[in-house]
């Protein structure tokens, strides 16, 4: 099948009725989950899962797709209106948004924001549409070395995704790694620490880790923090309309950033929040009156804007072309792959081209829903925000419950989510992250199996790694780019240490 | 000696990787596989002894944000605590008294305990969600959640 064919079977897809209402769903649900302080879009996702089960994959993947951006599209309302980002993909956008809303022009702030948002992510479908093909044709050659070497690229990632602690990062990935070895070995049948228990024999479900280590994790810090007043009543918004001179002013950042927010997509461990930042600081340094920036600068709110989303469809491209996430979210959305009984690689595209092509084509259409939603309807969607913290408290527990047990029928693996909400909430006291956690959950189990089976066919020596091109290239990579944040963060505290 | 978090948290994690390496040396191996089914496992235990270590002696402190993270309100834990007991009792009864009931009662009973007043919108809330989702996924997805005690 031709891409062109591919796009058509996926306009198909995504202009269909049920396409077209699954979408809508989706971001819906997502702008509001993602609007919600604390509630991100792992665990969006996550909540989302139980409902795709017994629904036409396709379907299912287009709506979780638009759950993810439309979380990353709604995170932006709240940083804008309440100074209280609901994503950490958005706290770049609070900067210069929340100035602006302060200043009266709340209204205006949300229309800069949802039309760079649309550009971020109108381009970057684009570009998905164009590279994802290209990188999935390449990859379908690469055998047990190169794909070994392809999730060791994606662990690289843990390094970007610390918060400071290099360690924490990589021992909370280990810990994950080791998880993920609970259960029968699939190529020598050993059960491995299942302690005898039948319900630990299949290992641990992914849903059972996400919605623990984020959704209850995230419960318990609401419990500590319900009284807090961070959600007042949204103030007047004021007009929506922006003039000629605003256009003029964001065009700039939106279309530069949105091509730098979709490469910073794809990179492992980048995604969303980095590639805000880095969007905001570049606007920043290339701007004429750098001094405007903080105080409610239109650039520097159309800045992280298209870049957030722009970031979120880059980082479909390795998801969908090779099958391998690039950041705790990604993971997750690999989970909803699996638990639907896909799995996302090269061979996706030839073998299923209606899931490939449905779920690019869906996001132009989600996109669009996306503006509709968040231009007039946002002054009563942000009404939602007042939801009692008591009442989400115990929804969003009722719901990680569902979750859990319509995949096991067992409530040995909800004790199991409670454990992990524990586990979640102490690495957040502690300050270990989970994102890299996850992954490597995720990653680890595919990376052993492709390590031995690369062993076996080598028979026990290593050289098969070094000796295949694809392989040796990407393991180079890996290194440099767990090696280089490292580098950068050691530069950084010695120029504060010189500095201070 | 241990006057750090990091400190304390390294010499758990160094015996959890202790345990964790002890179990994988009790592992079987098979002949003629190069790379079986304990190889992995060692690798992270060992690595988590180093990693754990590592932690032990490094310089990062804590910074007052964290501590910050950590400095919880006594009246905040008990509350974390009843609603652990709740949803434990709601895991337990799950099966036997059946989703819906346990569901009405978690949510009636958590809301109200972490503060909320309005009892009749809590009450419309805590049976519309439960029986509207119990509908959803045994008619219409076709996936059973337990009925328990009701007769549907």
């Amino acid at each position: 099948m031709g891409a062109l064919d591919g796009i058509a079977t996926g306009f198909q897809v995504a202009l269909s009725f049920e396409g077209i209402m699954f979408v809508l769903i989706g971001v819906f649900v997502g702008t509001f989950i993602g609007m919600l302080p604390g509630l991100g879009p792992i665990s969006a996702i996550a909540i989302m899962i139980p409902i795709t089960y017994g629904m036409d994959p396709t379907l299912a993947l287009v709506m979780m797709a638009g759950v993810y951006y439309g979380a990353v599209f709604g995170g932006s309302t709240s940083s804008i209106l309440l100074n209280a980002p609901g994503i950490s993909g958005t706290v770049a956008s609070a900067f210069d948004g929340y100035p602006m809303a302060q200043q009266g022009k709340a209204g205006k702030a949300l229309a800069i924001a949802a039309i760079s948002s649309f550009a971020g992510g109108t381009i970057s479908v684009i570009l998905l549409m164009i590279f994802a093909p290209m990188l999935a044709s390449v990859a379908i050659s690469f055998g047990p070395p190169a794909y070994f070497a392809l999730m060791l690229l994606g662990l690289s990632a843990i390094a970007s995704l610390s918060e400071g602690s290099t360690i924490k990062a990589t021992i909370s990935a280990v810990v994950g790694f080791m998880i993920a070895t609970i259960g029968i070995d699939p190529q020598t049948g050993t059960s491995r620490f299942s302690f005898g228990s039948a319900n630990l024999l299949d290992g641990i479900d992914f849903l059972v880790i996400a919605l623990g280590l984020f959704a209850i994790a995230e419960v318990c810090y609401l419990i500590m923090n319900r009284k807090k007043k961070s959600i007042g009543s949204a103030k007047e918004i004021g007009s929506l309309k922006l003039s000629k001179k605003d256009f003029k002013e964001m065009s700039g950042p939106a279309g530069r950033q949105s091509f730098l927010g979709f490469i910073l997509g794809i990179l492992p461990g980048a995604g969303a929040t980095i590639a805000s930042f880095i969007s905001y600081i570049t606007e920043k340094k290339i701007a004429k009156k750098p001094e405007e920036f903080g105080k409610g600068s239109i650039k520097g709110l159309a800045a992280p804007e298209a870049s957030n989303n722009a970031a979120t469809s880059g980082a479909f491209v390795p998801l969908l072309s090779l099958g391998i996430p690039g950041s705790g979210t990604t993971a997750v959305m690999l989970g909803a792959f699996l638990v639907l009984g896909l799995q996302p690689g090269p061979m996706l595209m030839t073998d299923r081209p209606e899931v490939f092509w449905g779920i690019i084509a869906s996001m132009y259409i989600g996109n669009i829903f996306l503006l509709i939603l968040n231009l007039p309807l946002i002054p009563y969607i942000a009404r939602l925000l007042t939801i009692p913290r008591p009442m989400l408290i115990s929804l969003v527990i009722m719901f990680s419950f569902i979750g859990v047990y319509a995949i096991s029928f067992s409530t040995f693996d909800l004790y199991l989510l409670l454990a992990f909400g524990v586990i979640g909430l102490l690495m957040r006291m502690f300050a270990f992250p989970a994102p890299p956690f996850i992954l490597a959950f995720i990653l680890g189990g595919m990376m052993e199996q492709s390590f031995r089976q690369s062993m076996t066919i080598s028979d026990g020596s290593l050289s098969i790694f070094f000796t295949n091109n694809i392989s040796l290239v990407l393991i180079i990579v890996s290194v440099l780019s767990f090696v280089f944040p490292l580098v950068q963060a050691i530069r950084t505290r010695k120029k504060e240490k010189a500095e201070a | 000696m241990l006057k750090n978090v990091n400190q304390r948290i390294a010499i758990v994690l160094a015996l959890i990787s202790i345990i964790y390496l002890i179990l994988s040396y009790q592992l079987p191996t098979y002949p003629y596989i190069p790379v079986d089914a304990d190889a992995i496992p060692k690798a992270l235990g060992w690595l988590l002894l180093v990693l754990s270590v590592g932690l032990f002696f490094s310089k990062d402190r804590d910074s007052e944000e964290q501590k910050a993270r950590r400095r919880i309100p006594k009246k905040d834990v008990i509350s974390l605590l009843v609603v652990f007991v709740l949803v434990f009792l709601y895991i337990t009864l799950f099966e036997a008294l059946g989703f819906i009931l346990t569901t009405i009662l978690f949510v009636f009973t958590c809301t109200w305990y972490l503060g909320y007043k309005k009892h009749l919108v809590n009450a419309i809330v805590s049976i519309v969600f439960p029986v509207a989702l119990y509908s959803i996924f045994v008619y219409l997805l076709q996936i059973r959640l337990p009925a328990g005690i009701l007769p549907f």
